[in-house]
C-alpha cells in the first residue's frame, strides 16, 4: 500500500500518542493535530485541549518528528457537546457528550478538515477496531470504547483508525516508555474533559441561565407521590443516584425517575431501579434485521455488560428493547448500544425506562 | 521543496553573513570590554557592525546605536526606558505615554502593564486603510506626554505610517518621538534623521542576520533609563555583546542597503504577481491601502474560511505563510490590526500574510498560486458544512 497521509488526533494523553507513534512507525506520514476545545485559555485544569495538553502534544510530536498543528474547535465544541450537555442536564437527563464530541467533532467537523488537508484517514486512540468498514469492541475488554463511537456513520468509519485498538493499556504505557514519550506516565483522564475536578452540579450552574428551570428547587417524591425532601434542581440528579439526596429513613433511596415537566425527583429502593425495558431515539442501525424484530446484546452505559436482549425497531427511528434480564438504572439521555459479538450494529438514545 | 513566503516572521540568514559570524564564535570569542588586544580585535568588529547599521539607518553618528537583544527589547527600552525617564526628570508631570491600536504585540502588551503600572496610556485607531488616524493621535498629544510611539510600517499589511507628521508633533510638546522600524529594515530607505524621530527600533532577523540580535538608534542627547543595567553600550544596555549576532547584523545591513533599489524592486514584481493570482480567488480582499505600503508584504483575507487552517493546508503542501503575526497557539482570533481596521471578525479570522524577500522566487509565488484556491475552495466546503 502507498503511503498515506494520517491525520492524528493527539489529545496529550499516552494512547493518542502511541497511537501516533503507530502511525509512523508503520510508515504514513502522520500529522498530529490538538483540538483546542475551551476557549478560556487560562483554564488551569487538566483538561483535553488545554494549554498544558497541548504542550504535551507538541513535545509527543517533536520527540517522535511529526509536524502537529492546534486547531481552535472552541466554538464548535461549545454548540455542539456543551450546550446540549448543558440542556440535557436541565431537563432532567444524563448525556452523553464523549459520544457526540466523537460525532461532531473528531469524526465530523475534524475529520472534513483532515479531507481539506488531503489526508486520507483519522487515527485516534481509542480502543476499538474497524474492520471490513465495521465498529468492534477493542480486544482489551477492559478499555473497550466502541461505546462512545458507535454513532460513528459508515464514511466516518472507513476512514476511521484507531491504531492502539488491538493493544491492552499495559502495552501502549510499554510502547511509549520505549519511545521516551513524556505521556507514557501521564494519569488518565476517567471524567468528562470539559469539566472541572469532576465537579458537574458546579459546571451546570456556572455555566447555565441561572433561572433555567433545571435549576429551580423541587419536591423529591416516593412512587405512590408523597413528598420526602426538596431537590436543589434536577440537572443535579441521575438515575440510580443514591449520595446527595439528603433523606432519612431505614430503607437506601435511589433515584429512580426526573419528572422533568413536574420538577420532581422520584425516589424508590433498589429494586425499583431494575428496568425491564428501554425505548431508545435517534437510532442508527445497520445490522441484519429479520422483520421488525431482532436478538441482540445492548450496552446500556459505559463498562456494563451488554445484557441479552430482543429489539423492536420502529418505523419512526425509535425501538423498543425488552431485556431478558431487568438491567438496573437505564438513564434517559445515556446511549443504548446494540452489539452482535464484537460488533456495533446500531444504538440510540435513551428516551425511557420501562420497570 | 518549500516555498517560503513568511519574510516578515523571520528571514534566512544570509550564507555570506554566516560566514562572517563564525570566526567570532571560533578564535574570536574575546570580550569586546577586556583591554587584551583578544578584547579589542572583537570590540573592532563590533564597531564596524555599529557603523553598518548606522548608516542603513540614515545615521551619520555610529555612537547613537545601541545593540540589543532583538525588536521587542530596542521598543521596549525606547517607549518604558522613555517614559519612566521622562516621568522621573519632570517629578511625575509627564506621565502619559500615546501610541496605536495597531502596534507590535511587544508594544500592546508593553502598553499594557505601564497603565497598570500608573502611566496614562492612549492608543489611537486607524483608517479602515490601515493608516493610523493621525490628527486623532496629535490630539492625543500634550506637555503631560512623555513619549509617543508609531510604528513605521505595519507587520501584518505592510502599509506606512506618518511617522514624520506624529514625531513633529510630539517633539514640540516636548515629547520624544519612537518609531518601530522592525519591518521596514532593509525593505524601504530609513532615514532616522529627516523622519525626526528620537528613537527608532530595528531587528537583525527580519534582514537576512540571526535571531537574537536588534538596535536601538537613540538620537544623542536623549536620556533612557536603562532596562538592563551595566557599563556595555554607553551604560544604555548592560550585558557583554553578542559579538558574532553583532557583526553577522552589520554585514547585513551593509549587504541590504547596498541592495535596496534592486530588492525593492524584486519583492514589489513578486508581490504583484502574488496579488495578481490571489485576487482571482472568488471572495478574496486585499487588506489595507493597496499604495504606499512595504514592497514585499500583501494581506488576504477570504470569507468563510478559517485563516489558521488555511495556513495549516498549505504547509502541507509545502508552502510558508502566516495567519496574522506569528503565534503557535491556533486560537482562531481576529488581529488586533484588522480590528482596529474595522475588518468583520469572520472576515478577519479568514486572513493570511505573504511576505517575500530575499531568495523568494516566481516559482515560490507560482507553488502558492497553484494551491491556493483549492485550499480555499476545500476550507470553505467544511465551514459551510460545521
Amino acid at each position: 500500500m502507498s503511503r498515506r497521509r494520517v491525520l492524528v488526533a493527539m489529545s496529550g494523553g499516552v494512547d493518542s500518542s502511541v497511537a501516533a507513534a503507530l502511525v509512523r512507525e508503520r510508515g504514513d506520514e502522520a500529522v498530529g493535530v490538538t483540538m483546542k476545545i475551551l476557549a478560556r485559555a487560562e483554564t488551569g485544569f487538566g483538561c483535553c485541549g488545554s494549554p498544558a495538553d497541548i504542550d504535551d502534544a507538541k513535545r509527543v510530536a517533536e520527540r517522535l518528528g511529526i509536524v502537529h498543528y492546534v486547531s481552535d474547535m472552541a466554538e464548535i465544541f461549545a454548540s455542539k457537546v456543551i450546550r446540549p450537555y448543558l440542556d440535557a442536564y436541565l431537563g432532567g437527563t444524563t448525556p452523553n457528550p464523549c459520544v457526540e464530541c466523537n460525532r461532531s467533532l473528531k469524526f465530523g467537523h475534524l475529520l472534513a478538515l483532515s479531507e481539506a488537508w488531503g489526508c486520507d484517514a483519522v487515527a485516534t486512540g481509542h480502543y476499538a477496531r474497524v474492520e471490513n468498514g465495521r465498529l468492534l469492541k477493542a480486544l482489551d475488554p477492559a478499555k473497550d470504547q466502541s461505546y462512545f463511537l458507535y454513532s460513528l456513520d459508515a464514511k466516518s468509519l472507513a476512514r476511521a483508525d484507531f491504531p492502539v485498538g488491538a493493544m491492552s493499556k499495559d502495552a501502549v504505557r510499554a510502547k511509549a516508555r520505549e519511545l521516551g514519550l513524556k505521556t507514557a506516565d501521564k494519569a488518565e483522564s476517567m471524567e468528562t474533559c470539559f469539566v472541572p475536578n469532576r465537579d458537574v452540579r458546579g459546571f451546570v450552574a456556572a455555566n447555565a441561565d441561572a433561572s433555567a428551570p433545571g435549576l429551580a428547587s423541587g419536591p423529591i417524591r416516593d412512587l405512590e407521590g408523597r413528598e420526602l425532601g426538596r431537590h436543589t434542581g434536577l440537572a443535579s440528579y441521575t438515575i440510580g443516584q443514591r449520595s446527595g439526596l439528603g433523606l432519612s429513613g431505614p430503607e437506601p433511596r435511589y433515584v429512580v425517575r426526573i419528572d422533568a415537566a413536574a420538577n420532581a425527583v422520584i425516589v424508590g429502593g433498589v429494586d425499583e431501579l431494575q428496568t425491564k425495558a428501554i425505548t431508545v431515539g435517534a437510532l442508527t442501525f445497520n445490522g441484519e434485521r429479520n422483520g421488525g424484530t431482532l436478538r441482540a446484546h445492548v450496552r446500556i452505559r459505559h463498562r456494563h455488560i451488554p445484557a441479552a436482549a430482543e429489539i423492536e425497531l420502529k418505523s419512526d427511528g425509535t425501538a423498543t428493547i425488552l431485556f431478558d434480564e431487568p438491567q438496573r438504572a437505564p438513564a434517559p439521555g445515556q446511549s443504548a448500544v446494540i452489539y452482535s459479538g464484537d460488533m456495533v450494529v446500531g444504538g440510540g438514545t435513551i428516551l425511557r425506562g420501562e420497570p | 521543496m518549500t516555498a517560503y513566503l513568511d519574510h516578515n516572521a523571520t528571514t534566512p540568514v544570509r550564507p555570506e553573513v554566516v560566514d562572517a559570524m563564525l570566526p567570532w564564535l571560533r578564535d574570536g570569542y574575546g570580550n569586546p570590554n577586556s583591554v587584551y588586544s583578544l578584547g579589542q580585535r572583537a570590540r573592532a568588529a563590533v564597531e564596524l557592525a555599529r557603523e553598518r547599521v548606522a548608516a542603513l539607518l540614515g545615521a551619520s553618528d555610529a555612537g547613537e546605536i545601541a545593540f540589543t537583544s532583538g525588536g521587542s527589547e530596542s521598543d521596549v527600552l525606547a517607549i518604558a526606558g522613555g517614559a519612566w525617564q521622562a516621568h522621573d526628570e519632570s517629578k511625575g508631570k509627564r506621565r502619559k505615554v500615546v501610541t496605536t491600536k495597531i502596534e507590535h504585540d511587544a508594544i500592546r502588551l508593553l502598553a499594557g502593564q505601564l497603565r497598570r503600572r500608573g502611566l496614562d496610556v492612549l492608543e489611537a485607531g486607524c483608517g479602515a486603510d490601515g493608516v493610523v488616524d493621525a490628527s486623532a493621535l496629535t490630539a492625543m498629544i500634550d506637555d503631560s506626554t512623555s513619549v509617543v510611539s508609531v510604528m513605521h510600517a505595519n507587520n501584518e499589511t505592510g502599509v506606512l505610517q506618518p511617522v514624520a507628521e506624529l514625531a513633529a508633533a510630539a517633539r514640540a510638546a516636548g515629547a520624544l518621538a519612537h518609531t518601530d522600524a522592525v519591518q521596514s529594515l532593509g525593505k524601504i530607505p530609513i532615514d532616522a534623521k529627516s523622519l525626526g524621530v528620537d528613537l527608532l527600533a530595528v531587528s537583525g532577523h527580519k534582514v537576512n542576520a540571526p535571531k537574537g540580535v536588534g538596535a536601538l538608534w537613540i538620537r544623542r542627547g536623549v536620556r533612557l533609563s536603562p532596562l538592563i543595567t551595566g557599563h556595555q553600550e554607553k551604560n544604555r544596555r548592560g550585558g557583554t555583546e553578542n559579538t558574532a549576532s553583532i557583526v553577522g547584523f552589520g554585514l547585513a545591513c551593509e549587504l541590504a542597503g547596498r541592495e535596496l533599489a534592486s530588492a525593492h524592486q524584486h519583492a514589489l514584481a513578486l508581490r504583484r504577481r502574488i496579488e495578481a493570482g490571489v485576487l482571482l480567488v472568488p471572495g478574496a480582499r486585499l487588506n489595507g491601502r493597496p499604495d504606499l505600503r512595504l514592497p514585499n508584504t500583501a494581506h488576504f483575507s477570504f470569507d468563510g474560511v478559517d485563516g489558521h487552517h488555511l495556513v495549516v493546508a498549505l504547509d502541507l503542501e509545502g508552502i510558508c505563510v502566516s495567519s496574522g503575526p506569528a503565534c503557535s497557539s491556533g486560537a482562531s482570533t481576529p488581529s488586533h490590526v484588522l480590528t482596529a481596521m474595522g475588518v468583520a471578525a469572520g472576515l478577519a479570522t479568514g486572513s493570511i500574510r505573504v511576505s517575500v524577500g530575499w531568495g523568494s522566487t516566481d516559482a515560490d509565488a507560482d507553488l502558492l498560486l497553484a494551491a491556493l484556491p483549492k485550499a480555499v475552495a476545500k476550507l470553505r466546503a467544511v465551514g459551510a458544512a460545521a
